[in-house]
Order: structure tokens, then sequence, then C-alpha cells
């Protein structure tokens, strides 16, 4: 290998990449947008007041108890909607995930209830769609609030309780568990996409072609993509890590194996960039391509929703994708510190990157 | 250009080297710096793009590979520049099998892919500085420069790639394809969807190539231009060579007749000469003789003296390639398409 071919191809590449300037954009600005955005909206320890709509058609003291302490939980607004109004037209109109309703005679049922121990419970009936998260939501809050209505009433005390504490430290934010997967995104997008845009366009360029005619290998020509991506991620990884942690106080920390794990990034995506773009003919196609590849690949990773409570084939499938072990690596040695989980994963990460890699400069052609 | 002035411009240029002596430097002046044997390439299921060609090009010439598109003049050059497998058949250049061992020569290469396309992003000076790079070679910025301004493109040594027109373009492409000084260049359609000028432009630059003592092996399907540049050429059809030899001696051997012009005369004229027994026809606005044997000339010169048609001037046009072209393919071709 030519070290000055390689350094040749990387300057050159690296000149053309920064004036493009969408390319410069998802570098930098993206990932720094991204944490920005999530910070906005999750900085708060991640849980924000939601409304709630409750109709009430009891007169009594026990449904307004339940909104009593409702209001007390702080994550909900209650929004009140007209006894006169039929509620299931009322949801439909206004697309509502979510509303509540206290039947009339709600608290006569309760009071006939403590006297009478055969006497059904009284029912706060929700409405809605349960598949969707803010349903779930508010049966959760619901649920515990009459659970407390029913403590007080039989005057009695929990006798267990729940008490959460961060696994790594007390002083992290949720931004600082979100800001790997944030990373893993990036590092993804940035070497598969463009890769595989570059190899397509090669070809219909003739780029190829006239490299074909050089001194310049395609080995060599791949390694060079790989240097570029790992200076141009690592770059991309400082910058949103300063600014992640001037505006939210992050704690996490960035290693020298959270360096090392960026390079190893930038190697598995850059090569299966190169992969996709064998079997792509033209520039237009390639984004359509690694987004069919890079959109599933960035939900399954477990990269911002954790996959625990998704269905067995799902996270078998999850534990095929490289960005699953990448982004858990990531988190392991940055917000666990544990670098012994990160060094398996980061393995796992460098054996599908020599597979990868050997796949495409095997299948990649500059010729016929 | 003779022998000595090519061993002239060799030994100051550095090329005559002990890895590369004199001898065999004159044994490709004699034999051919390329030599193709029965070269073919089929694609199924049973298309002959290329069908057992045979050619040498002697060092110092400009080749040409003339015919129009889908005859295989590309996938001929393609072959000949180490971007294609040939099906069956070989072929040396600088006595190398280029089949097995097309490395050894690719620095003495130089390539101008077709439809070749400059980095969009990149200035003539940066692609050059990176282009030489490619073939492990520093070149000072003063030297890259002189090589910007050798192929006309001083005055935009700063437009992005992108931004510069067709022509700009390919002389970019050509001032990529001579960074690694080659001794043989490839020019794949140099000037295909140029505009006259451009094309003109381009002609001095590679009859300039050729006088720094460069082979120049040039595809086209513009038979002007073959004419003007070549000094051997290979008119390929349907994947095989049909004629070959220098612009002269294919007008020699398949050209037919010699024409005389009479200039600013109309259809009267014409009617003129048919009672006199004179076969003409016009042609742009003049009045074409044809005379089918050159020693006839001055005979038909004399016989149309004689007859009352008042004309602006008279001159001789030969055959040109585009006749010899018509004569052995029975098709007139434009842009490189066939046309009944």
């Amino acid at each position: 290998m030519s070290i000055t071919r390689i350094l040749a191809e990387v300057k050159s590449y690296g000149k053309q990449y920064m004036r493009n300037k969408s390319a410069a954009f998802f570098s930098f600005a993206f990932p720094v947008l991204m944490i920005l955005i999530f910070g906005a909206m999750f900085g708060s320890g991640g849980i924000s007041k939601m409304t709630i709509q409750v109709q009430n058609l009891d007169d009594g003291q026990y449904s307004q108890a339940i909104l009593d302490l409702m209001n007390k939980t702080t994550l909900v607004n209650i929004k009140m909607i007209s006894p006169e109004t039929n509620l299931t037209d009322y949801i439909k109109e206004n697309s509502l995930d979510v509303a509540i309703q206290f039947p009339a005679d709600f608290s006569g049922e309760i009071s006939q209830g403590m006297s009478n121990t055969s006497a059904l419970a009284a029912k706060v009936v929700l409405y809605g769609d349960p598949s969707q998260s803010t349903f779930g939501t508010v049966a959760s809050v619901v649920g515990q609030v009459v659970v407390q209505l029913n403590y007080n009433m039989a005057h009695a005390r929990p006798l267990a309780e729940m008490e959460v504490r961060h696994v790594a430290s007390a002083n992290y934010s949720m931004m600082d568990y979100f800001l790997p997967g944030v990373i893993g995104i990036t590092v993804m997008t940035n070497a598969m996409y463009s890769m595989t845009a570059v190899c397509a366009t090669q070809k219909s360029k003739g780029y190829s072609k006239m490299l074909a005619t050089t001194l310049l290998r395609k080995d060599e020509w791949l390694v060079s993509k790989f240097i570029f991506y790992t200076v141009l991620l690592t770059t991309s990884l400082l910058l949103t890590y300063f600014v992640g942690s001037l505006v939210f106080e992050m704690h996490s920390s960035i290693t020298l194996l959270t360096i090392v794990l960026i390079a190893a990034g930038a190697f598995v995506f850059t090569s299966m960039g190169m992969l996709l773009g064998t079997v792509i003919k033209d520039a237009e196609s390639a984004n359509a391509v690694a987004g069919a590849i890079g959109f599933p690949m960035m939900f399954l990773s477990g990269a911002f929703f954790p996959l625990e409570a998704a269905p067995a084939w799902l996270q078998a499938i999850s534990k095929g994708i490289p960005l699953t072990y990448f982004n858990d690596a990531l988190r392991d040695t940055m917000v666990f510190a544990n670098n012994a989980s990160a060094l398996t994963n980061l393995a796992i990460v460098g054996v599908i990157g020599v597979v990868v890699f050997v796949l495409a400069s095997r299948l990649m052609s500059w010729k016929e | 250009m003779s022998e000595a002035e090519i061993w002239q411009i060799e030994e100051d240029e550095g090329l005559i080297t002990q890895a590369y002596p004199r001898r065999m430097a004159k044994r490709e002046l004699k034999d051919g710096i390329i030599e193709v044997e029965r070269l073919s390439k089929h694609y199924p299921p049973d298309l002959k793009a290329v069908d057992e060609i045979s050619f040498t090009i002697k060092r110092g010439q400009i080749f040409s590979l003339l015919g129009p598109n889908g005859a295989g003049k590309t996938t001929a050059v393609e072959i000949l520049e180490g971007l294609r497998e040939p099906t069956s058949g070989s072929a040396r250049i600088f006595g190398v099998d280029i089949s097995h061992d097309y490395d050894k020569i690719r620095k003495r290469v130089g390539i101008l892919p077709q439809n070749f396309e400059p980095f969009e992003m990149l200035r003539p000076l940066e692609a050059l500085e990176y282009w030489a790079h490619l073939f492990n070679m520093k070149k000072s910025n003063k030297e890259l420069l002189e090589l910007i301004e050798s192929v006309g493109l001083g005055g935009k040594k700063d437009a992005m790639g992108g931004k510069m027109s067709g022509g700009e373009k390919r002389k970019l492409g050509i001032a990529m394809s001579l960074i690694n000084d080659p001794e043989l260049l490839f020019l794949d359609e140099p000037t295909t969807g140029l505009d006259p000028k451009a094309r003109r432009d381009l002609w001095a630059l590679i009859q300039g190539i050729k006088k720094r003592g460069a082979t120049v092996v040039l595809t086209t399907h513009y038979l002007d231009e073959a004419e003007k540049l070549s000094d051997d050429v290979a008119i390929m059809n349907k994947g095989r060579v049909i004629a070959r030899g220098t612009p002269d001696q294919l007008i020699e051997q398949y050209g037919k007749e010699t024409y005389i012009v009479l200039v600013g005369v109309g259809q009267t004229a014409v009617e003129e000469l048919a009672k006199r027994g004179i076969t003409s026809h016009r042609e742009n606005g003049n009045v074409v003789v044809p005379v089918s044997n050159p020693r006839e000339l001055r005979t038909m010169f004399a016989k149309l003296s004689s007859i009352q048609v008042e004309f602006k001037d008279m001159y001789t046009r030969r055959q040109t390639l585009e006749d010899v072209f018509l004569n052995l393919v029975g098709q007139k071709m434009d842009e490189g398409v066939l046309r009944a």
C-alpha cells in the first residue's frame, strides 16, 4: 500500500466533501441539532405535562377527590368536557388518544360500597386507543390515583414502595443516556449513506474507470475512506459532546475507547456503504437503498427505544445488526464505564466490519 | 517526425533510461508500440463487440480507430487500457502482455476515458496535484500551472470542475491524462459533443502532444477529425476492422473519384453539361463534376473551359474519408449514427 496515494485520496475527498454544503451539514450540524432538540424535549428528566380531557357526570365528592389527586401528581393538566357532550363523538372529532369519564352517581356507588361489602366497585372509564403511548401513560396515572384513593378511604398506607436510582451515577442526566445513540446514528448515516452515494456517483460519472487508470488500488481507496470518516466523525463527536455538555450539563465521558469505537464504526459502516454501492447503478437510487437498510437499523438497534419489550423475533434481528453492538459499546464506555463489555461489543463490530470490507473489496469493480 | 528527432526528444525528456533502453525503443519504433492479435470481446448471448481485430501501432504516431457508435471502438480501446478483459486474442503494449502485466506499464500510459467528467468540487490545480500523487509523483505548482497553460486552461485555473464548459472539461481531462508524462496516450472520443471551435482547439492540443513524442490512440466518429489528425487509421464497423491505412492510402484505395467544383452556377449549367455528355450534380449551390481518373482532369478542364457557362471560380476537390466511409459501409455517418 502507498501512503502517498492514500493521503492524496483522503485530502482530495476531504476537500470535495467539505465543499458539499449538505454533506457538511449532516456531519456537524445534524448531530448537534439532534442533541439540542432531544435535549429540549427530554432535558427535564424526560417527562412533560400532558393534558387529559375529563367528563365528570358525577356531582359527588369522590370524583372530585380523584381529580384533585391527579392534579397533585404534576404530571397532567386536566381539561373538563361538558357533561352534555356526547363523549365518543367528541373523542372522534378531536382525534383524542384518551379521555376519562366519571359516570353519573360514581360517588354514590362508592358510598354504597363502603356500607355494603357485596356491592360492585365504582368505575372510572378510560376511552381511547390503547395502541397509543399517551393512553398507557394516562392509564398508569389514573390507576395509581385510584389506588391512592382506595388507601385513603381505607385509612391504609403502603408497606412497600418503589425507589428509582440511576445505575451509573446520580449526576447523569437523560441526555447522557441519549448521547451514545446520537453518535451511533451520526456515524452510521454519515459513513454508510454517503459511501453508498459516492460509489454510485463514481460509477455513473466514470470516476471509477478513471481511478482504475492510475496506480491507486481498490484497497487503498477503501482505506482512505475509512481514515477520512474516522477523522470526520471524531470531530463531529467532539463537537456534539461539547455543545451537549455546555447546554445540558452532561457528565458522560469520552474515553480513548470511544475514539477507537468511532474508528470501528467508520470502518464497518463505510464498508457497508461500499457493499451497497456495488449493487446500485445510479446516484438517484443510492439514498433510497441506503435508507431502506439504514432506517430499520436505526430503530432495531435500540438507539432511541429499548427493545426489551419487543417481540422475540424482533430482538433476534436486532442481534444481527452492527449498529446494536456499536451503540451498546458506546453506552458501555461512555455511561457505564464498563470497558470490558465495550471491548466485547467492539470485537463483534470489528468482525462484522472485516467480513463486510472483504466482501465489498471483492465485489466492487472499477473496470468492466 | 523523423527517428532522429524522436530520439532527441526522448533523451531530452529522460525517457531513454537503463530500464527502458534505446534498443527497446528502437524495436517499438520498428515493430510497433502496440501489437494487437485477433483480439475479440463477446457478450452473451451473441454480441461480438470486437471481432478478431489485429493491428500494430507505431511509436510517435496518431492512430485513429474510426467508426460509428457501436462499432466496437471503445470496447477495443478499453481492452488496451486494461479496463476490460478480452474474450480471446492478445495485445502487447511496450512488449508487455496486457492481460497479465498491465501494472508494469500503467505509469507509461495516459488515458482520457469516453465521456470524461472532472471532479465537480476540485479546481484544475487541485485535480492535477491529486492525480500526480496517484501516480506517485510530486509536481511543483509551477509544473502544474505550466500543464494547465499548455492545455489552454490558464484562464480557468480557479474554476471548479463542475462549472466548466464541455471543451474546458475535456482539456482538463487531457491535462490529467498527461500528468504522468505518458509515452502512450489513449483519447476516447475527446471531441464528441463539442462546438467547432472547441474541437479545433483540441485538435491543436493533440497535435502538440504528438510533437512531444507521445504515441496517441484516438477513437472518433468524426471523419474530418481522423483525416486531419491521423497518421494511421483503422475503420471499424460491427466489431471488425474493415479498412486500414493512412488517410491518403485509404482515399486512394477506396475513394472512387475526384471532383471539379464550379462555383456560382445554377441548374442550367447541369443541363448544359449534360448536352455535352458530362455528368454533374448540384451540391451546396455549386455544380460538381466527378472525374473517375485523376489523369483525366486536364482533359475535363479543357472541356469545361470551352463550354459557355459563367462561373465565379473552379477548383478540384479530392474525395475525403467521408466518401471512403460511404463507399465502404454504404451509409453516411452523422454524429456517430449511420444514416441511409
